[in-house]
Order: C-alpha cells, then sequence, then structure tokens
C-alpha cells in the first residue's frame, strides 16, 4: 500500500497479473495499452526476453477516477509465469493491493493453474497478505481454444474456497472481458478503503461472466 | 474499514524542505522518493525530465533485482546503486527497509556530491516518515464516493 501526497493529490493502487507461463497476463496488459484513452494511460513497460517472454514484469500505469479531489492511479504488473522466476514474482508482489488471477482454460495447462495458484498463495502469506484478505478476481482465458475445461469445472478447481470471486470467461487476444475484469478487481479495491463496506455495489458473482457470441470467440487462436 | 496511510500538507512542506535542500547542495535534477512496491511517496526537482511513475517501478525492481548479488558477497542489500550514462545517471539508495530515493543528475555535478548528500539526505526523511507512520493519519473514502459504473473503458 503506498502512502497518499497530499500535495499531488493522488492515490496510487498496485494490481498485479498473476498466473502460469503462457496464460495471456501480458496480453491482458497489452490490449488495455492499446483500447484505453491514452490520456489516460503512461506507457507499457515490458521486460521481456528476445522472444517476448516476460523477464522481469511488464508494467502499464492508468489513470482513473476523481476520489475527493484525489486522482486514482493504477498500476498494472504482470509477473513471469514460468516456475524458476518465482524470486521475481515474490518482488513484484510486494506492495500489492489487488490481483487478477489469469488462468488458461486448455485441459493441459490444469496443473499449472492449480501450482501458481498456489505459488500465489504462498508468496502472499511470506508478505503475510493471506488469499482471503487481498481483492483479486480469476479470469479463466482463452475461451476460443477447442481443448478447454468447462466453466464449472475450473470454478470446482480455482474458485472453491470459503470466499468466492468473481470469474470471467475471457479472450485475452480479442479482448473480451479484458476491461470487465479490470473494472471488477477495482472496484472492489476502492471499496476496501471505503468507510461503510468492504462489499461494492455489483454483488460478487461466483460464476464465470460469458464471453461474447461464438463468431468472435473463435476468430483467433491462443493468447500469449 | 482500511485506511490508506498518507502525508498532509505539513508532513510534504516538511519533506519537500529536506529535498529541496539535497538538490541544492548535489545540484541534482530530480530527486524521488518511493516505496520498495515501486510507488512514488513524494518528489522534487524538474519533473519534465521524465515519466517519474515508470522510473519509480522500474527503480524499485532494480534495487529488489540486486539483492540477491548482495547476498553472494555476504551482504543483506547493496545500500545504493548507480547507473552511470552518458550525460545523464541515476544514483539510488536506501532510506529505509520500506523506502528507496532515486536521484537523477546531469553533467552540472558528480556523482560524489551525489552520494555525499544523499547519506545524510535518507537519514532525514527516514525520520519523517518515521514520525508519519507514528501519527496515524489515513484517508478513506465514503462508500458513495464511489459510483458503480465502470472505471476503465476501451475505445
Amino acid at each position: 500500500m503506498s502512502i497518499i501526497n497530499y500535495a499531488s493529490r493522488e492515490i496510487q493502487f498496485k494490481i498485479v497479473y498473476y498466473g502460469p507461463a503462457l496464460c495471456g497476463k501480458t496480453t491482458n496488459l497489452d490490449y488495455i495499452h492499446k483500447r484505453i484513452n491514452p490520456e489516460n494511460r503512461g506507457d507499457l513497460v515490458s521486460l521481456a526476453t528476445a522472444a517476448d517472454r516476460t523477464l522481469f514484469f511488464d508494467f502499464l500505469p492508468l489513470n482513473a477516477v476523481v476520489i475527493k479531489g484525489f486522482v486514482t492511479k493504477f498500476q498494472l504488473y504482470t509477473v513471469p509465469g514460468q516456475v524458476i522466476y518465482n524470486a521475481t514474482r515474490q518482488l513484484v508482489l510486494r506492495s500489492v493491493d489487488g490481483i487478477v488471477f489469469v488462468a488458461d482454460s486448455q485441459w493441459e495447462k490444469m496443473e499449472e493453474n492449480v501450482e501458481s495458484f498456489k505459488n500465489l498463495e504462498d508468496n502472499l502469506a511470506k508478505q503475510n497478505i493471506s488469499i482471503d484478505e487481498i481483492p483479486y478476481v480469476i479470469q479463466y482465458n482463452k475461451r476460443d481454444l477447442e481443448s478447454i475445461a468447462p466453466v464449472n469445472y475450473l470454478e470446482y478447481v480455482l474458485n472453491n474456497r470459503k470466499r468466492r470471486v468473481q470469474s470471467f470467461e475471457v479472450i485475452s487476444s480479442t479482448g473480451q472481458n479484458v476491461f470487465a475484469s479490470l473494472n471488477a478487481v477495482s472496484q472492489i479495491l476502492l471499496h476496501k478503503f471505503s468507510k461503510q463496506s468492504d462489499v461494492p455495489k455489483t454483488a460478487p458473482r461466483p460464476v464465470a461472466i460469458p464471453v461474447e457470441p461464438p463468431a468472435m470467440a473463435r476468430k483467433e487462436n491462443a493468447a500469449v | 474499514m482500511n485506511a490508506i496511510p498518507c502525508l498532509t500538507i505539513e508532513d510534504v512542506a516538511n519533506l519537500d524542505g529536506v529535498l529541496g535542500d539535497f538538490l541544492q547542495k548535489a545540484e541534482a535534477e530530480l530527486t524521488v522518493v518511493i516505496d520498495r512496491g515501486g510507488n512514488v511517496i513524494s518528489q522534487f526537482g524538474d519533473m519534465t525530465v521524465m515519466d517519474v511513475t515508470i522510473i519509480a517501478a522500474l527503480a524499485a525492481g532494480s534495487f529488489a533485482a540486486t539483492k540477491e548479488l548482495a547476498r553472494r558477497i555476504g551482504e543483506v542489500e547493496f545500500n545504493a546503486l548507480y547507473h552511470q550514462g552518458n550525460g545523464n545517471h541515476i544514483f539510488m539508495n536506501s532510506v529505509d527497509d520500506d523506502t528507496i530515493m532515486i536521484t537523477v543528475f546531469g553533467k552540472r555535478t558528480t556523482v560524489g556530491l551525489v552520494r555525499f548528500y544523499s547519506a545524510s539526505t535518507a537519514q532525514s526523511v527516514a525520520a519523517l516518515l518515521k514520525a508519519l507512520s507514528n501519527t496515524g493519519h489515513g484517508f478513506s473514502f465514503d462508500a458513495s464516493d464511489i459510483t458503480s459504473t465502470p472505471i476503465f473503458a476501451g475505445q
């Protein structure tokens, strides 16, 4: 959590996109960067290898609503998904305020999804943060591919905790539900700091929000 | 309810006084105090030099990335880092366990001068931030301040 500076009248929040390798975290940020009004965003910074795999993190600063005269600034980060980069993931998670967990819907990636979620819990615990306390949403990405698990199965595997969170069926390469999931986590985050309630006005939906019509959804293949 | 820690106008004025004094003595262009998560706490100097938000994120990453390197030679972390360019340079030093100070400077000064004055400045900043955490100022919204309309929209 950052410190508010009354002189600059800004509030900063850090949102981290977390998930297994090649699940579409960078594609999420890429889409947001392309589609959001340039006046409300900074540059997308990617620290990647020559093969476009995230080495350290991607970073995208966004300006959002004004609350009580303060501009809210959301800083979006991704982590490197590859197992060997756990130390880097721990660094990026430092001072995190909200999380978008990006799961790969393909059957063959299910074990990696579960491992990555467990890794997220472990890394948060090292900062004395419980996954049950931090605002987060889940994306079921790559819903346009053939060999994907049904949503109820993904819910059972990844969203079966005491506190079930909002989840979204996403195709990050076409942008389906990319903004919906960002908006959801941002709303939960802002309400966390409101005086009256920790619960957003829009009630959390335990079941994934479906993608748009299939014709659009099946146009291109996997997000990277 | 969770309150966000905040710097009051008075806190900012005190911090600006320390940072302004440092810039004048070290003849540097810009100094930014950030937390180790990459968030900007305070900044002073020529803001047109760069996008401070991005510099803060990258500097926090750079500082953290060298921690393992420091461990290999028996240190907990490096207290300071220096990135030398052709005309512009960055010097970063640790303020406390949660805070880093970044200084950008050009040809008007030297790294030795920046390093010398940054040490005492870091101590002053640490003392100010420690006093802040003891006073317990906090900021929070009313739920009515937050609308349910989407915060972000794509074009």
